[in-house]
């Protein structure tokens, strides 16, 4: 109670400071409207609206709506996006109304309202730093490994984000640990993000829209995770025609159809992929290869409805599986989320949005039933939650966010079996655990005249544990002793977390600007795992009365220039992170199927800090990003190390070149590099002999470092004619990943020799030599 | 199951290339190695002292002679002999020495001169209760494997009144096959605790490798070994020692012996069961 008491306190005292601060004497109006794309009525999320009168403007929320209150008279406004021809209106306020917006993309351009000159750009005057927004176009530039293009692997290449392994899908952000990245699928938690080991992710770009990755300055409205946000929104479905998109690559092919089912107001989007690398696997000469199995296949579907001028709902919705077997065993994991939500205009100065999200995420493995050893083995995690947003759009210099956001955790960590008569296997069942999180928020977006912007704002976040439920007690050196067992709607444990969220903008002019920013972040779910690449297995365990959660805070600071008319845009930040009561495991954890999971946890602290540079180009021919990184991670757990040691992911230098050529109307040429320092290691220092095993005795933890990692990838593509209202377009990608044939190390074992026993050598597994491959694409468009 | 999941991914495993590379690495402190220990038979009776070594040292390990090694249950049992010249550093037990189940053992080790600064150290080691082995079959797979596979299946009672490690060992017309311990075979209860083992498959022998293979009318005998957790922990540290596969793998550490005073190594104690079995000729 006291909780929710200290939120309505909270919410009382930003309303009412605001609504006093209003001033009283001119009259003022309020616009509101909606920017859109005009080819296919898709909603254009972060699209510029800029007042040329006052020098100020705002910018589309995630609906692509937005609304401005300002003082009766006439203005002209300026709506821009990037990719997309910047489009001038005049409007006359001397009441209230509504716009609605459609910018065209500029390959189509008709030189009709151009105003180059007057676009602004987010990257300067927005209140927010620390974020980096791709739309699927950019992604699909990037040459990539197989042709698959990924989001996941796009966003390894930005400043400030490591892979943790070749090929994987998982992420650091700021020296954060992969699971202190929330990753979100039209507002539904993606739990494990990979396909194939990771060397694919979950999301199909011809179904998402656009992804943008928060890796500081998380706004209020997101909680549960310390390092980052990546919010990844699905498209919606064009509402003006049909269109057919696929591809046929080398290891997958594709489908989407999408399109009006009421023209303007109802549109559905279906997009499916499998790979089919194991059809080919009968043909193997090796006996045991021809019966493998090995793909995965996902399915996206999303329905969009405008109702009316107020209201629009939409269900969306993901499904994939990752399915494994031969002859001895089978295994399958996956993915499934739902989300449906309803925006509605209760005014035009306070918007609202609902939305309910289910996520789940699961494993099987198993072997053919009727042997001595035949098993089954399963777990799951199941998040159902909702959350309702009010935009409440005060006057021109606030906008006010409020909302809340309950979600329930249903977490089955493992569950064995035998099957069959003949097995010798028993029963072992893991205790399921279960558990609440919710949090409120409220947030102000303030203009101080038109140079500064304060964006502030408090999230109450709070965890709860609640029955059936099984929780150990451990003595200081973490032996189980007994155990303490919950009915059903107990809660036996509750944690609270205040979470202030502040940024202030300086805008020197139109081209330059500097942010700071400060973020507290708490994290009361994380996943058990202790190997660099991960697993499917994953298991996600909750805070509770033995795991206290994980608290971040982050400062940053940057400075942010932009050049020739936006085309260029560059930045520094700086950013410093402290973490308290990180997780680590202890050596030799075992954290599959074991009921004392968390007696093989060890915490303590955490802190990185670093220095990104960033040039981002949107020229007509040239586009991409350069950046560096200098950054540095450690972790301080005594009961690992008595001394601080790197984190897995502290790669100090770091350099990303990705870029994209237009050469001519039908040719682009794209390459990336990049470097990183080697991934820190540990290392033998000495060695004995056991039992006629010669083992390794280590060094400090990852008191060494892999050999630097470099690799460069390249592509062509090859498009058909632009014509204007082509029903049938195609281009062909030619892409070579590892053009150098650059052997980076994956890992490095230490071997004894089987012909002279004494001997010790050390031995390197890569992944990938160069890999070169072709993927044609299509696109039919029916008006 | 870590096998099965193993097994699993060498699909993936098999895409990834393999070279030797060259690596500086620093010279630690010198440690002592021990190595060896008791049983309730006569299968296992010495101790193998030995100095660690830097990583790419590539000469058989340094033996450490003239130690006094003795063995206590808390009263004195007996003092190791080392069987010099012939095998410097291993010392043995009265042939006629047996451990008794139940029963805790000591080892004591004074070293002529000091090792790491250290000249003294201890350990000790609990023999634990073994599942009596009903009997073993052997059966041939051909379809596991290019050559096939044979595999030695055990049957045993598994008591359910108390967690269990065991070790398992075969020999084939005598020779003990499982000779180093990358050869060992391990298992916990936590999956059949209280169960009848009915034929749980306990090795697996490459039928393309002539030097291990089983043929019709071999004498195969498994040694099942009651042993500590601790004994069960280090066999399994020791058997992964050195090998990083990124996707399961998590950061490497030194094993985790049972010997005092930072030395290296385990000294076991343990109960063994036995159970013979011919392969029919046809």
């Amino acid at each position: 109670m006291k909780f929710l008491k200290t939120c309505f306190t909270l919410f009382c005292l930003l309303t009412a400071f605001h609504v006093y601060s209003l001033p009283e004497n001119a009259k003022k109006y309020t616009v509101i409207g909606k920017v859109s794309d005009k080819n296919d009525g898709e909603s254009l999320v972060g699209a510029t609206v800029y007042i040329k009168e006052m020098k100020t403007g705002t910018t589309t929320d995630q609906y692509g709506r937005f609304s401005l209150t300002l003082p009766q008279g006439t203005y002209n406004l300026v709506f821009s996006f990037i990719g997309y021809t910047s489009y001038s209106r005049e409007i006359k306020l001397d009441k209230d109304f509504s716009l609605k917006i459609e910018l065209s993309t500029e390959q189509k351009e008709l030189q009709e309202v151009v105003v180059k000159s007057d676009r602004t750009d987010q990257n300067v005057v927005k209140p927010e730093m620390s974020v980096f927004k791709m739309d699927i176009h950019t992604i699909q530039k990037i040459p990539a490994l197989m042709g698959e293009v990924d989001v996941i692997k796009a966003i390894q290449l930005l400043p400030g984000v490591q892979s943790v392994s070749e090929g994987s899908s998982g992420y650091s952000v700021r020296g954060g640990a992969p699971d202190q990245n929330l990753i979100l699928l039209d507002e539904a938690t993606v739990y494990n993000a990979s396909h194939l080991m990771g060397f694919f992710s979950v999301f199909n770009n011809d179904a998402v829209k656009d992804v943008k990755l928060y890796k500081g300055d998380i706004p209020a409205n997101y909680g549960g995770r310390l390092a980052s946000v990546l919010d990844v929104r699905m498209d919606e479905g064009d509402s003006k025609g049909f269109e057919v998109n696929g591809g046929i690559g080398i290891i997958a092919s594709r489908l989407t159809v999408e399109g009006p089912i009421k023209k303007e107001r109802c549109s559905f989007i279906v997009s499916g992929r499998r790979t089919y690398a194991d059809l080919f696997l009968p043909l193997s000469s090796n006996k045991a290869l021809q019966n493998n199995r090995l793909y995965f296949y996902d399915i996206n579907a999303k329905i969009n409805y405008v109702i009316n001028d107020n209201n629009q709902v939409f269900l969306s919705g993901y499904f994939g599986r990752d399915v494994f077997s031969n002859q001895f065993s089978r295994m399958s994991w996956g993915n499934g989320t739902g989300t449906f939500r309803w925006n509605h205009v209760f005014s035009k100065k306070l918007f609202f949005n609902f939305t309910a999200v289910y996520s789940d995420y699961r494993y099987l493995l198993g072997t053919p039933s009727g042997a001595t050893n035949s098993f089954d083995w399963n777990a799951d995690l199941r998040d159902l939650g909702i959350k309702g947003d009010f935009s409440w759009y005060l006057n021109t210099n606030n906008t006010l966010h409020i909302g809340g956001a309950v979600t329930y955790h249903m977490i089955n960590p493992g569950k064995a079996s035998g099957t069959g008569s003949e097995t010798v296997f028993t029963t072992i069942q893991v205790p399921k655990n279960y558990s609440i999180e919710s949090g409120v928020y409220a947030t102000n977006e303030q203009k101080f005249g038109t140079h500064l912007v304060a964006t502030y704002g408090l999230r109450l976040s709070l965890f709860q544990n609640i029955g059936p439920g099984t929780v150990y007690h451990y003595t200081p050196t973490h032996v189980a002793i007994d155990s303490s067992v919950y009915k059903t709607g107990v809660i036996y444990n509750t944690y609270g977390g205040i979470e202030p969220r502040i940024g202030l903008m300086y805008q020197f002019n139109e081209k330059s600007s500097v942010k700071t920013s400060y973020a507290r972040t708490y994290q009361y779910l994380q996943l058990a795992q202790n190997s660099s690449a991960g697993t499917p297995l994953d298991i996600w365990f909750p805070a509770s009365p033995n795991i206290k959660p994980q608290i971040g805070d982050q400062v940053a600071l940057g400075y942010f220039r932009n050049f020739r008319r936006n085309t260029i845009e560059t930045s520094v930040e700086v950013y410093y992170k402290w973490m308290q009561n990180v997780i680590d495991f202890k050596n030799f954890a075992q954290l599959l199927l074991v009921d004392t999971l968390e007696g093989q946890v060890r915490t303590g602290k955490g802190y990185s800090y670093g220095i990104e540079f960033l040039v981002r180009l949107n020229e007509k021919i040239v586009s991409g990003w350069v950046s560096y990184t200098y950054s540095r991670s450690f972790r301080q757990i005594p009961e690992i190390q008595a001394n601080p040691y790197p984190a897995p992911y502290d790669k100090p230098n770091n350099i990303s070149v990705v870029l994209n050529f237009q050469l001519a109307k039908r040719w682009s040429v794209s390459a990336n590099w990049v470097y990183a320092t080697g991934a820190p290691v540990t290392f033998p220092t000495g060695r004995a002999t056991i039992a006629g095993k010669i083992i390794p005795i280590y060094s400090d933890r990852n008191a060494y470092r892999y050999p630097d990692y470099h690799r460069l990838d390249l592509s062509v593509t090859f498009a058909s004619k632009e014509k204007p209202h082509r029903k049938f377009t195609w281009d062909l990608n030619f892409s070579v990943y590892n053009a150098y044939d650059r052997h980076n190390t994956w890992s490095i074992n230490f071997v004894q020799d089987n012909v002279d026993p004494n001997t010790t050598y050390a031995e390197k597994i890569y992944l990938f030599g160069i890999i070169p491959s072709v993927t044609f694409n299509f696109h039919i468009n029916h008006e | 199951m870590n096998k099965l999941l193993l097994s699993l991914l060498i699909l993936l495993l098999a895409a990834g290339c393999t070279e030797r590379i060259n690596v500086n690495l620093d010279n630690s402190y010198i440690r002592l190695v021990v190595d060896g220990g008791l049983a309730t038979d006569s299968m296992q009776r010495s101790v193998t002292l030995s100095k660690s070594a830097s990583y790419f040292y590539n000469q058989p390990p340094p033996m450490v002679s003239h130690a006094i090694v003795t063995l206590t249950d808390g009263s004195f049992l007996d003092t190791l002999r080392e069987e010099l010249p012939n095998k410097p550093g291993v010392y043995s037990l009265d042939s006629n020495f047996r451990g008794t189940i139940g029963k805790t053992y000591s080892l004591d080790i004074k070293l002529p001169e000091v090792i790491g600064n250290v000249a003294e150290y201890t350990s000790s080691c609990k023999i634990m209760k073994v599942a009596r082995l009903d009997s073993i079959q052997t059966e041939f797979n051909p379809n596991l494997g290019k050559n096939g596979h044979w595999q030695i299946k055990i049957f045993a009672q598994e008591p359910g009144d108390e967690v269990n490690f065991y070790l398992l060992k075969y020999y084939r017309n005598g020779k003990l096959m499982s000779d180093s311990i990358q050869k060992w075979s391990t298992s916990d209860d936590k999956y059949f605790n209280g169960s009848y083992i009915r034929g749980l498959t306990a090795f697996y022998i490459n039928n393309g490798n002539p030097w291990e293979t089983l043929h019709p009318g071999d004498t195969v005998i498994v040694q099942m070994s009651g042993i500590t957790k601790e004994y069960y922990d280090f066999i399994q540290q020791v058997q992964q020692a050195g090998i990083q596969i990124p996707f399961f793998s998590g950061p490497p550490a030194n094993v985790e012996g049972n010997i005092s005073n930072g030395a290296v190594g385990f000294f076991s104690a343990y109960s063994d069961s036995f159970a013979r079995h011919i392969i029919p000729k046809q």
